[in-house]
C-alpha cells in the first residue's frame, strides 16, 4: 500500500502508518484478497526504491532476485511469467529481458473508479485539472465494466483465437476505413464518406 | 536527499540512478493534489525505465502487515517466487 494517490476530503495524505494499515485492510477486505498486504513507511521508501510508479509488479525468483518486471501491473502478462519461472525451476529472468513497460490501462479503465469515487468530489477535478476529461473516463469506462472486464480484468492471456480474432477484426475496420478515405480523395470529395441530399455543407453551398 | 537516502531501506543496495533523479522528497511523495507532473512523471519513470531492473537482487524490507498481522521480511520469503505489487487505495 503507497500513498493516496487521488487525495480528496475523506481521504487525506497519510499523516500516520495507522491510517495507512487501516486502507489497507480495508482494500483487503473489499477486494476479497487473500495474501498479505503490507503498508509502506509514509515517506514511500520501499514503493520509491522500486521505481515509484503508479501500479507496478515484481516477479521475484526463488533467490530474491527479480525475474520480472510489470511496470504497470497486467495480470495476463504476470501470469506468462509465472509460468515461466515455475518452468525454468522457480530461478532465473524470464520472458527476454524480464520486463514489459507498455502501459495496460486497460484494468485501471475496468477498475479505476472506484478509487476516484473515494475521494470525491476533490479527486474528481483534481484529475480532470490534470488531464481534461480524463475522471469523466473513467466514470463511463467503470460503467461499461462489465463489457470491458473479460479483456481487462482476465487473470490469464486471451486464447491465441481470440487475439488473432480481435486482430482480424481491428485490421478489417482500419482496411476498411482506409479504402473508404482513398475513395473520397479518388472521387475528389474532400469529406470522408458519401454525401447525402439535405446536408449541412450542401445547404451552406446552396445560401 | 542525502546520501544515506540513496541506499535501500534494509539491504544497502544503491538505488538505480533513475530511480534516484525522480526521487521525492516526503511532502512531495505525499502530496494533497494531484497534478499533470504526477502524470508526467510515471511517464517519465516508465522510459527511464526507474526501479529494480531484471537479474537484480531485489531490495529487503520488513514492513507491516494490515489487520496486526505483524511483520513481514521479504527475504524470510528466500526460495520460492514472490509476486510484489503496488497499489494505492485512492
Amino acid at each position: 500500500m503507497v500513498r493516496q494517490a487521488h487525495p480528496g476530503p475523506a481521504v487525506p495524505p497519510y499523516a500516520t502508518i495507522e491510517q495507512k494499515l487501516a486502507d489497507a485492510e480495508a482494500y483487503r477486505r473489499e477486494a476479497g484478497i487473500t495474501w498479505p498486504v503490507l503498508a509502506d513507511d509514509l515517506d514511500g521508501t520501499v514503493h520509491q526504491t522500486y521505481g515509484g510508479l503508479t501500479d507496478p509488479a515484481y516477479l521475484i525468483d526463488a533467490d530474491g532476485r527479480v525475474a520480472y518486471y510489470n511496470m504497470w501491473a497486467y495480470s495476463p502478462v504476470l501470469h506468462q511469467a509465472i509460468e515461466a519461472l515455475l518452468a525454468q525451476g522457480g530461478r532465473g529472468v524470464v520472458l527476454g529481458e524480464g520486463i514489459d513497460r507498455t502501459p495496460h490501462l486497460l484494468p485501471a479503465m475496468a477498475d479505476g473508479w472506484p478509487g476516484i469515487r473515494r475521494g470525491l468530489s476533490q479527486s474528481y477535478v483534481d484529475m480532470e485539472t490534470s488531464l481534461p476529461g480524463s475522471a469523466t473516463a473513467l466514470w463511463l469506462t467503470h460503467q461499461l465494466r462489465p463489457l470491458l472486464a473479460p479483456v481487462a480484468l482476465r487473470a490469464t492471456p486471451l486464447p491465441p483465437a481470440v487475439q488473432a480474432g480481435i486482430l482480424l477484426g481491428v485490421s478489417l475496420l482500419v482496411g476498411a476505413q482506409i479504402a473508404r478515405l482513398q475513395h473520397a480523395r479518388a472521387t475528389g470529395d474532400a469529406s470522408p464518406g458519401p454525401r447525402r441530399p439535405g446536408h449541412r455543407v450542401d445547404r451552406w453551398q446552396a445560401g | 536527499m542525502t546520501t544515506t537516502a540513496m541506499t535501500t531501506a534494509a539491504s544497502g543496495i544503491p538505488v538505480r540512478p533513475a530511480t534516484r533523479a525522480n526521487w521525492e522528497s516526503p511532502a512531495e511523495y505525499n502530496y494533497e493534489h494531484f497534478r499533470t507532473k504526477h502524470l508526467l512523471l510515471d511517464a517519465r519513470r516508465t522510459v527511464e525505465t526507474s526501479g529494480v531492473l531484471p537479474g537484480d537482487p531485489a531490495p529487503d524490507f520488513t514492513l507491516p502487515r494490515s489487520a496486526g498481522g505483524g511483520n513481514l521480511r521479504l527475504s524470510d520469503l528466500r526460495g520460492k517466487p514472490v509476486v510484489l505489487h503496488f497499489g494505492s487505495f485512492t
